[in-house]
């Protein structure tokens, strides 16, 4: 499959929601879309397109805006998909794809739990890898890991 | 190198089990008022402790494998009367094998407080030294001595086997100097 | 009402790692499944975001520590693509021949830890003695036993010693052997049968919905493995048939994970006698300064921090012994990766548990986990 096989099925669905369709080495595309559209792309490329496995749901803070980017599996074409979609800092969710691939589930929770990205209607949106009550989202860039102070250790050789 | 603390030997000269036990009372009484508790009861309670000890069967990261490669045959644990156990009320040793994060921090400590005196912690490998490469990581506790107190570091990463047994080894030589 | 939510885990003699099985039960039945992760959170990917692209090899060893080379594959894979760099023919054999091995092992420690859930005690010295021969090799060209930093950007660290093929002919030739005794131990074993039949059944379309990929898959009787449908390293030059089985429960998931063994020895046979015949060089010669340093034969000058190189997106899937994982490295010109995001298989196989543990008993957990093959490593990075 092809970038252009992805733009001809997927551009009556989603209009001008579908912000384009760049080759990506190794898979079908990289499909870039708005967030408005969230359901009926994944409703399309699940059913239209088959990629009926979802495998990898992931959030990357560009600091000005934040990504949200999916990669499905299509058993018939087998090929991966990389689907993409920006969401403003401010306001940042996104319509959780749950609904459509369960397997969307856990990876939400992650991102949702790093790099802050809110999943609408999100059956279960809360701590996975982190405790429970934890206050920050660690992988946002604004989140400062430091290099440890010089320790002084005292070792005793038996 | 360390001062052996002898344990004490006692000829006891019985032919039939009942006349064994009184005859034993007697031989420890009369050792216990000639050299004193501490140098009868101390030694014997060191030597039982020190060859027969049971770690909690626990495995936290990496480390862990090297934990359960040092129970297969090549390096059997068990010759050393190292018998892990599952539940913390029948181990004495906890073994902290791997990354210890602040989410199983409260756990670690509550297994520890559920270990019954005497006990003793050996960390093993980086991670539970000191932090190991995960130091800089937002989750992670430098070192498992912030948590319980520490007897024996394992450094490596992973520790091999040996190096595991080794650590052991130097416990039991800990515990022979065992004073109190 | 006798309904409670029990603890499995964080210490547990069944977990295989750190994690929670918070079941409900009534009696013995189980009635839901709630996995608690998160234990061995150890921020991987925030801690990459600080690292060379080299020195974040160090860390794919100990995400899954038992399969460590097929993690430092695939990070390896994603990074080269986005760095643009194309490996030689021979470290791609041999990044295929570690990742064999490692598959060999991480099977042998699964069966090991597997049998000893259900009571067999004593295959579990034979698994650990046998994949203490296969750590014996990785020793011989990495150096260590687990965590072994081998693989580079461009290539690997080093190229395989004098005896290496010799002394793997043998340990091939042992395990062939040994995998029969395997065997008879469990299939010729009635309680095997009794204690796994039937238990733990997932069937595919509930696999492919979750996102379970991996021996677990494949046991149901969806046949994907993506050496096949989508090869990497030199995958669609080597001979193999990908082990599938019907039934979905825990005794196909051990007769796939057999057979995947036995492919890999098949696999492995190959990659050894074309390295045997095709001498060549193990790292990338036009390597960009500032990443070959100590690795390429280029000065330590251009070793430079913060320079504008060109960006990149690389994306790379490897079928690692649990599955499929995934890694998704993004450029942005510098030496350190502005993002690495991991997909682990196991992080979907038990977000699942539901559909594979509800309505069998709490006896009926230690074998139903252990064919999920849980490695927590990975799960939590």
């Amino acid at each position: 499959m092809q970038p252009d096989d992805l733009a001809r099925v997927l551009a009556p669905k989603l209009g001008e929601n579908l912000l384009g369709v760049e080759p990506f080495e190794g898979m079908a595309g990289r499909v870039r879309f708005r967030r408005e559209a969230a359901l009926d792309l994944f409703r399309a490329v699940r059913d239209d397109l088959s990629f009926a496995h979802l495998s990898m749901v992931g959030g990357i803070d560009w600091v000005d805006h934040r990504e949200v980017f999916y990669v499905a599996w299509s058993d018939a074409a087998r090929q991966y998909v990389l689907l993409s979609t920006d969401v403003p800092a401010t306001d940042a969710h996104v319509e959780t794809a749950s609904v459509i691939w369960p397997s969307a589930n856990w990876h939400e929770r992650e991102t949702w739990e790093l790099v802050d990205i809110t999943f609408d209607h999100h059956p279960d949106l809360r701590h996975l890898l982190t405790p429970e009550g934890y206050a920050f989202h660690p992988l946002l860039r604004s989140f400062k890991i430091h290099e440890p102070e010089e320790l002084e250790v005292k070792t005793r050789h038996v | 190198m360390a001062t052996q603390a002898a344990i004490p030997f006692v000829e006891i000269e019985a032919l039939r089990v009942k006349e064994f036990i009184p005859a034993a009372k007697e031989a420890l009484s009369s050792l216990i008022a000639e050299q004193g508790q501490a140098k009868v009861i101390r030694p014997m309670f060191n030597w039982a402790g020190r060859n027969s000890l049971f770690p909690l069967h626990w495995g936290l990261a990496c480390c862990a494998i090297e934990f359960a490669a040092g129970f297969g045959a090549r390096w059997d644990a068990e010759r050393f009367g190292v018998v892990a156990r599952s539940t913390p009320r029948q181990a004495d040793l906890m073994i902290v094998n791997g990354t210890v994060t602040w989410k199983v921090a409260h756990k670690l400590i509550t297994l520890y407080e559920q270990m019954a005196e005497p006990k003793w912690v050996i960390a093993m490998g980086n991670c539970a030294t000191g932090g190991g490469p995960f130091r800089t990581a937002y989750s992670v506790v430098p070192g498992v001595d912030k948590l319980v107190p520490v007897d024996v570091y394992i450094a490596g990463c992973p520790p091999r086997p040996e190096a595991m047994l080794d650590g052991i080894l130097k416990l039991e030589q800990l515990i022979r100097e065992r004073k109190e | 009402m006798s309904e409670m939510w029990i603890n499995m885990g964080p210490q547990h003699p069944m977990t295989h790692g750190l994690w929670n099985l918070r079941v409900r039960i009534d009696g013995e039945v189980v009635l839901d499944v709630d996995p608690e992760m998160g234990y061995l959170h150890r921020g991987i990917e925030k801690i990459s975001e600080d690292r060379h692209y080299n020195e974040v090899v160090t860390l794919m060893d100990r995400t899954c520590y038992v399969a460590g080379l097929a993690w430092e594959h695939l990070y390896i894979l994603a990074s080269e693509q986005a760095l643009h760099i194309t490996p030689p023919e021979r470290a791609e054999y041999i990044r295929m021949t570690c990742e064999e091995f490692q598959r060999l092992g991480s099977h042998i420690m699964w069966y090991a830890a597997f049998v000893n859930d259900i009571g067999l005690m004593s295959p579990f010295l034979y698994g650990m003695r046998d994949r203490d021969l296969v750590l014996d090799l990785f020793q011989s060209f990495t150096g260590a036993r687990m965590t072994y930093e081998f693989m580079r950007v461009g290539g690997v660290r080093n190229d395989l010693p004098p005896t290496f093929t010799y002394q793997s002919r043998k340990v091939l030739d042992w395990l062939t052997e040994r995998f029969r005794e395997y065997d008879q131990l469990c299939l010729g074993s009635s309680i095997f049968h009794k204690r796994c039949d039937g238990l733990g059944v997932l069937k595919a379309n509930d696999c492919i919905r979750h996102g379970v990929t991996g021996p677990m898959l494949r046991s149901a009787g969806v046949k994907r493995d993506l050496r096949k449908d989508r090869p990497y390293a030199r995958y669609a030059a080597v001979d193999f048939d990908v082990a599938v089985a019907d039934g979905a429960d825990v005794t196909a998931r051990y007769l796939v994970r057999m057979e995947e063994m036995r492919q890999s020895i098949r696999i492995l046979r190959q990659t050894i006698d074309w390295l045997d015949h095709h001498p060549g060089p193990v790292m990338a010669e036009q390597l960009p300064r500032w990443l070959g340093a100590p690795y390429a034969p280029v000065g330590r000058e251009g070793y430079l921090l913060k320079r504008n190189y060109a960006k990149g997106l690389g994306f790379s899937a490897v079928e690692e012994p649990h599955g499929e994982a995934q890694a998704y490295v993004v450029n942005e010109g510098s030496e350190h990766p502005y993002r690495v995001k991991f997909r682990s298989p196991i992080f979907a196989n038990l977000s699942a548990a539901r559909q594979y543990l509800v309505g069998y008993r709490v006896a009926d957990i230690p074998p139903i986990m252990g064919s999920v093959d849980p490695c927590i490593g990975e799960v939590d990075r």
